[in-house]
């Protein structure tokens, strides 16, 4: 079973970016997330990564960052709200728990948790578009002339995720399969198990990369420019995202203090701000240009062995094109993009 | 040096001289005192038993040995002129190319593209030298429309010829290939042995591959080399191999040899067309079947297994499809049934279902007492003593089912391959025997991937005496001559809907992929097996008179599998 989070070739353009424009456009939302505690900016940007992962067809893998983020955000906002007893609004006392002391719970502390745990939704979800888009082997490439023995490492890791996990998914499925008869499996044999295996898996994975000649170290071959149209819009709509984010930092459109009373501030920058940050989520749509097929009235040719006809008039003349172009031949419309 | 390699010119694409290998705390050798050449240009098939040594020969023809796994090493191993002890596997990999026999380990790539490019890339090759040498050996292999899919969404077929690919781009001299039909279907297997050959003659690449499948093989092949315990048996053209088995090791001959074998026809065919001839040229008329009228129809009664409307939907990644659609079937206790179709026909996914691992979207299917073994029966071993794994009176009682009561306080590890097949049966058995030890259904997902003849004789033993208790079996495979011999019906899958059922003799006569070696030279209904095709040529009038020699027949009856 693959895993959500994947990558799988499509020629969007987030795929057919480079590796560093894909990272600097998403790195850019990943770090309005990091630098803002606004939740309508924190809310924005996550529509945003949402928006960016399903024009570039990666609805699987925004699923399931958005389960997870979720999941993740849930757990932050009830840890916040236990651990924090700051804030006027009490909704709840639950008196003096062990280790946590007297907690009370207040719509504050809930609030800021909600600010954080969208903060980490945002990551997650720019973290598995970055995974389902962004073509694994051509990050290693990149990275191979820079830093060779972390790019062997991070190639055979990468090729592990998906064996391991499908070994993983055999041994449960071996478990399931054991008669009631036999001793029951706990997880912590399987995981031993699993180690043990992939220990082995390692091994042949290592073989295979001597065998491709990885040991013979950084390649001296010229590198092939790998071209790409999109890479322009997408360091654009990163530069315009960061420094909109910045400006904005600047003059205030960071307008959120949970403590004492929950203020979310609404005005003209912090709009603006979401205005910029939503609107970069279209950055990988696709432009399908409209091929427009226009005629082209083609001058009349004089055909030198036929004096004072054009083809039109002496296909006229003939009745039919014997030879040369007819009068309603397509040839004659040209076609421009 | 032989003959091809004199006429050439050239060195030997490998050339291995008095070579000995231990394995790190190994007890005992796994090589020992190997001398072997393999000419440029020459189809040098590699045939043994399980753990007789070829994969670690072919190991050390690609540098693996010893430099990936230790232990000692004695003598010389040249590869294309340069010396496979001295440099590694990287520095050998512009001359020698290894596929092994798992695909899944053999690719380390997210896109098949940059998998076949990465051994170029790693070379230091200009990108436009790269970018042609790719669509070259993609052509070549027929893969082109692969070249922009992810990995893990190939099938095992998909993933060998990216393997092989792979291991082709550099155009290396020397191939090695350890058992790479093993997890193909009989269709995909022949495609591969035969684009081998294509690429040995058109190419001129030197190939040394290792099978135990060796009817699929055999006519492809210049020269055979049998090793046996690991040194060499036997180095010689097919034929003389052939006459070699019958002497001292019948379990490495084909289907056809043991065909003529038993009849008495001489010489020995090293394939189908070998042994079609031979017989078109001697027969006067054509062979009749002694069973041709067979019944199909299904006998009534109690069932073991029943699915009515199945459907199964699975999702890859790209997206959910239909993999089994609307199948009827049915199988009665103490039937043996033979589950066959290509590659993705939908044959594992039905045993999945029928063991509730998947649900099906709709349908029903209904399996009593079922025990499902995986292809890979380690799966179900997790602990240290066999006793551990199957405690109580139930566990025993598995254990006894499948013969191995015996080995209780052994450690799995230390059990072979085919002790460990039957203690993972058992697990699966555990606790689904009625009162008398007698399991309901017994279903087994490819369980002869990579075995030699004998552990399939012994596995073919274990179904029969299951069937005798009252079992009923289901046995998934692509195996056609382990079929023909344990099955009573074959059920051919074909994308997911039943295409064929029926007796296996029928089944397995009537086609051309999915028929026996046996079949395809005879072209008789009904005869699958060489024993009963042997009988048919014994009593059959014939010219065959001229070709028996006395000496040599083992007598149709003998020896039976």
């Amino acid at each position: 079973m693959r895993s959500p989070f994947a990558y799988i070739p499509r020629r969007g353009p987030l795929q057919s970016a480079r590796p560093g424009a894909a990272v600097a456009y998403l790195g850019a939302l990943v770090v309005v997330a990091f630098l803002y505690s606004s939740p309508p900016v924190l809310l924005a940007a996550g529509v945003a990564a949402c928006l960016a992962g399903r024009l570039a067809g990666a609805r699987t893998a925004v699923r399931a960052a958005l389960r997870m983020g979720f999941a993740l955000a849930l757990l932050i906002v009830v840890v916040n709200a236990l651990v924090v007893d700051r804030g006027e609004t009490v909704l709840a006392r639950l008196g003096e728990l062990p280790i946590l002391g007297q907690v009370d719970i207040t719509l504050e502390a809930i609030v800021a948790g909600v600010s954080l745990g969208l903060r980490a939704a945002v990551t997650m979800v720019a973290f598995g578009v970055y995974s389902a888009c962004v073509d694994p082997d051509r990050v290693l490439r990149a990275l191979r002339p820079i830093a060779a023995r972390s790019a062997l490492t991070a190639t055979l890791v990468s090729r592990l995720v998906p064996v391991t996990a499908a070994d993983a998914g055999r041994l449960r499925d071996a478990g399931r399969l054991r008669g009631p008869g036999a001793a029951a499996v706990g997880k912590g044999a399987l995981a031993r198990r699993l180690l043990a295996g992939s220990l082995d898996r390692a091994v042949d994975v290592a073989a295979t990369l001597e065998l491709r000649g990885y040991s013979l170290g950084v390649p001296h071959g010229r590198r092939r420019p790998e071209p790409s149209r999109y890479d322009a819009r997408f360091y654009a709509v990163a530069a315009v995202v960061l420094a909109a984010a910045i400006v904005g930092k600047v003059i205030g459109a960071d307008d959120f203090h949970p403590y004492p009373t929950i203020h979310i501030g609404l005005g003209a920058p912090t709009l603006a701000v979401c205005a910029v940050v939503l609107a970069s989520g279209l950055a990988p749509i696709r432009v399908a240009r409209r091929q427009v097929r226009r005629r082209v009235a083609s001058p009349p040719r004089r055909t030198p062995g036929v004096r004072g006809l054009t083809d039109r008039e002496r296909a006229m003349l003939l009745g039919t094109a014997r030879q040369g172009v007819s009068p309603r031949s397509p040839s004659r419309e040209v076609d421009r993009v | 040096m032989s003959e091809l390699a004199i006429r050439r010119g050239a060195a030997p694409a490998l050339a291995v001289e008095q070579l000995s290998y231990s394995y790190p705390r190994a007890a005992a050798p796994a090589l020992l005192d190997v001398s072997l050449e393999v000419a440029p240009g020459e189809f040098v098939l590699l045939a043994g038993r399980s753990a007789s040594g070829k994969s670690t020969l072919l190991r050390a023809a690609c540098g693996l040995v010893p430099h990936f796994h230790g232990g000692e090493v004695e003598g010389r191993v040249e590869v294309a002129g340069l010396d496979a002890i001295a440099a590694g596997p990287g520095e050998l990999a512009a001359a020698v190319g290894y596929v092994a026999q798992d695909p899944e380990t053999q690719v380390v790539s997210t896109t098949v593209a940059a998998e076949i490019e990465l051994p170029l890339e790693m070379r230091g090759d200009g990108p436009g030298d790269r970018a042609r040498a790719v669509e070259e050996v993609a052509l070549a292999l027929a893969i082109p429309h692969l070249l922009g899919r992810a990995v893990d969404t190939l099938s095992g077929g998909e993933l060998q010829r990216v393997a092989l690919a792979a291991a082709l781009v550099t155009r290396p001299r020397l191939v090695l290939l350890d058992e790479p039909t093993s997890q193909l279907d009989p269709v995909s297997g022949d495609e591969l042995i035969w684009l081998l050959r294509r690429l040995n003659e058109e190419w001129g690449v030197a190939v040394l591959l290792a099978e135990h499948r060796l009817e699929r093989c055999l006519a492809a092949a210049d020269r055979v080399v049998a090793v046996e315990d690991g040194r060499i048996g036997f180095d010689g053209p097919p034929r003389e191999f052939l006459a070699w088995t019958r002497e001292f090791d019948p379990t490495l001959t084909t289907p056809a040899a043991r065909l003529f074998s038993l009849a008495g026809i001489e010489p020995l065919p090293v394939g189908v067309r070998d042994a079609r001839r031979v017989l078109e040229a001697s027969t006067r008329g054509a062979l009749v079947s002694p069973e041709q009228h067979q019944s199909t129809a299904r006998p009534k009664g109690p069932r073991a297994f029943e699915a009515k409307g199945l459907w199964v939907e699975l999702d890859s990644g790209d997206g959910a499809r239909d993999v089994i659609r609307s199948i009827d079937l049915t199988v009665a206790p103490g039937e043996r049934v033979a589950l066959m179709g290509r590659n993705g026909a939908g044959k594992s996914t039905l045993l999945r279902t029928a063991a509730r691992l998947i649900d099906p979207v709709a349908g029903r299917v209904a399996a009593e007492r079922m025990a499902l073994l995986t292809q890979s029966p380690s799966d179900f071993l997790v602990r240290e003593r066999v006793g551990d794994e199957l405690p109580g009176e139930a566990g025993l009682a598995a254990l006894r089912a499948v013969g191995m009561e015996h080995a209780l306080d052994a450690d799995p590890r230390d059990l072979s391959g085919g002790e460990r097949q039957r203690l993972a049966l058992a697990i699966a058995l555990a606790g689904r025997l009625d009162g008398d030890g007698v399991p309901g259904l017994v279903a087994l997902d490819e369980p002869t991937r990579g075995m030699d003849r004998g552990r399939k004789e012994d596995l073919h033993a274990l179904v029969e005496r299951l069937a005798a208790q009252g079992a009923a079996i289901v046995i998934a495979t692509h195996d056609v001559e382990f079929a023909a011999e344990f099955a009573e019906r074959v059920v051919l899958l074909g994308d997911g809907v039943v295409i064929a059922d029926g007796p296996s003799a029928e089944i397995l006569s009537g086609g051309w992929y999915f028929a026996t070696e046996v079949a395809r030279v005879l072209d008789v209904p009904g005869v699958v097996t060489p024993e009963k095709g042997a009988a048919l040529l014994v009593d059959s009038p014939s010219e065959l008179s001229g070709h028996i020699d006395p000496q040599s027949s083992e007598g149709p009856g003998e020896g039976a599998g």
